[in-house]
């Protein structure tokens, strides 16, 4: 039950505590945004490699020595804490894969993500986050078995289309279009893509 | 205005969720550099990333210590004292270089080591990924024309430099299009200068012309 607790902590106490990490180096409010989002983390990496516990464990603390190094950078306005810690941990496996001969590859995580600057003005960008994560919320509660399904396949479990497509016995046009669906029901897209 | 000048939603999310391929995420990134409406989007995908890890039932039984990771910032923390901090900003190459591309184009495009594949096309390969896909530069001449191709499996191109036509439309620097099995095309380098593309290709392209065809297996060289 205890767990549950965590997980229902509220945005604001969570953007506080990474903020008093940034400017104070506070180790008390690390402790708590380490026990909140541990075992978090740790459900994200179980999601592509069941079983492996120690990997879990792993990332978990690769990704939690990025906040503390990196806290100072986090904007408040851009993201909240739960798409910023998401972000550090799609990295982080990214490399761990890479690092692991899975991609044989000299492309890193940073040379992917690390110059892609979201340039729409700040004043917007506040309000903003607070409309998609009321239409993403509510997209969630609506969306259809088979659109949640293929969205954890490539969101959490980290598989291509093509290996959705294989796993779930159905045709790769078919993933796509209920990976589309599910956006378009949230609102996620820009213009006509 | 084509909707082949951006990534589509699939390829967007894959990228956000890091389930894409790193090569083809390297053209998803070139093109989103320069591009305000990918990247508002891209925020929002990694917000619904955000949101779905929540979702998650949280994993108990970690043997993970607080004071253990403390410990090991700690130390780290030590030893960094005299390095350099390499999240220092990047300096910007010259030109129209994407900062993704940066380790792998250190100088400029002529530093390059370019060889001819047509009179008219040079290419030049950056890496490779797992399974095979490749991950190259072609340089097209002014008028300059690629054969008549297909594709076996998707082949992304971000255009860097110049700007080429095909049956579909006009493309120009940082535009992104996506092939597969079912694009035949003609791509012609517009006559004013080079053309320039960064091209991710998952197998080899197939071309369709009656005497090209004979060049195919040429072309496989390189596939793993």
């Amino acid at each position: 039950m205890v767990q549950l607790a965590q997980t229902k902590t509220p945005q604001e106490t969570l953007q506080q505590w990474l903020r008093a990490v940034a400017i104070e180096r506070d180790q008390n409010a690390f402790k708590k945004l380490f026990e909140h989002y541990v075992p978090l983390l740790r459900s994200y990496s179980l999601a592509r490699e069941p079983g492996s516990s120690l990997l879990a464990d792993e990332l978990a603390q690769e990704v939690m020595i990025k906040v503390w190094n990196k806290a100072a950078s986090y904007n408040a306005e851009k993201a909240n804490t739960n798409t910023w810690i998401f972000t550090l941990a799609r990295n982080s496996r990214i490399d761990h894969l890479r690092r692991n001969g899975r991609f044989a590859t000299n492309i890193d995580s940073s040379d992917l993500f690390d110059n892609i600057v979201d340039t729409s003005p700040s004043p917007f960008q506040a309000a903003q986050t607070h409309t998609v994560q009321k239409n993403i919320r509510e997209g969630l509660d609506q969306l259809p078995r088979e659109q949640a399904e293929v969205l954890s396949k490539v969101y959490l479990q980290g598989r291509s289309h093509q290996q959705a497509s294989d796993e779930l016995s159905l045709p790769l046009g078919t993933v796509k279009s209920r990976v589309r669906l599910a956006l378009k029901k949230m609102q996620l897209l820009m213009g006509d893509l | 205005m084509s909707i082949n000048q951006h990534p589509s939603s699939e390829w967007l999310s894959a990228y956000s969720a890091g389930s894409l391929s790193l090569s083809q995420s390297l053209c998803v990134a070139a093109h989103m550099e320069s591009c305000s409406v990918c990247q508002q989007t891209f925020a929002r995908l990694n917000q619904l990333g955000g949101e779905l890890m929540t979702e998650l039932s949280p994993a108990i039984g970690s043997t993970l210590n607080f004071e253990q990771l403390m410990d090991s910032i700690n130390q780290q923390e030590s030893m960094a004292v005299q390095t350099i901090d390499t999240d220092m900003p990047r300096a910007k190459p010259r030109g129209s270089i994407p900062l993704c591309l940066r380790k792998f184009i250190p100088v400029d495009y002529d530093h390059l080591q370019w060889s001819r594949i047509s009179p008219s096309i040079q290419s030049t390969q950056l890496c490779q990924d797992h399974g095979g896909s490749k991950v190259e530069l072609l340089r097209i001449k002014p008028g300059g024309s690629a054969p008549t191709h297909t594709h076996l499996g998707d082949e992304l191109t971000v255009i860097l430099e110049g700007s080429f036509s095909d049956e579909t439309g006009i493309y120009r620097a940082g535009d992104f299009l996506a092939c597969d099995g079912n694009n035949t095309h003609t791509p012609v380098a517009s006559k004013d200068r080079d053309c320039i593309c960064l091209v991710v290709s998952e197998a080899p392209l197939q071309f369709t012309g009656w005497f090209t065809r004979l060049f195919n297996p040429l072309l496989r060289r390189g596939y793993a």
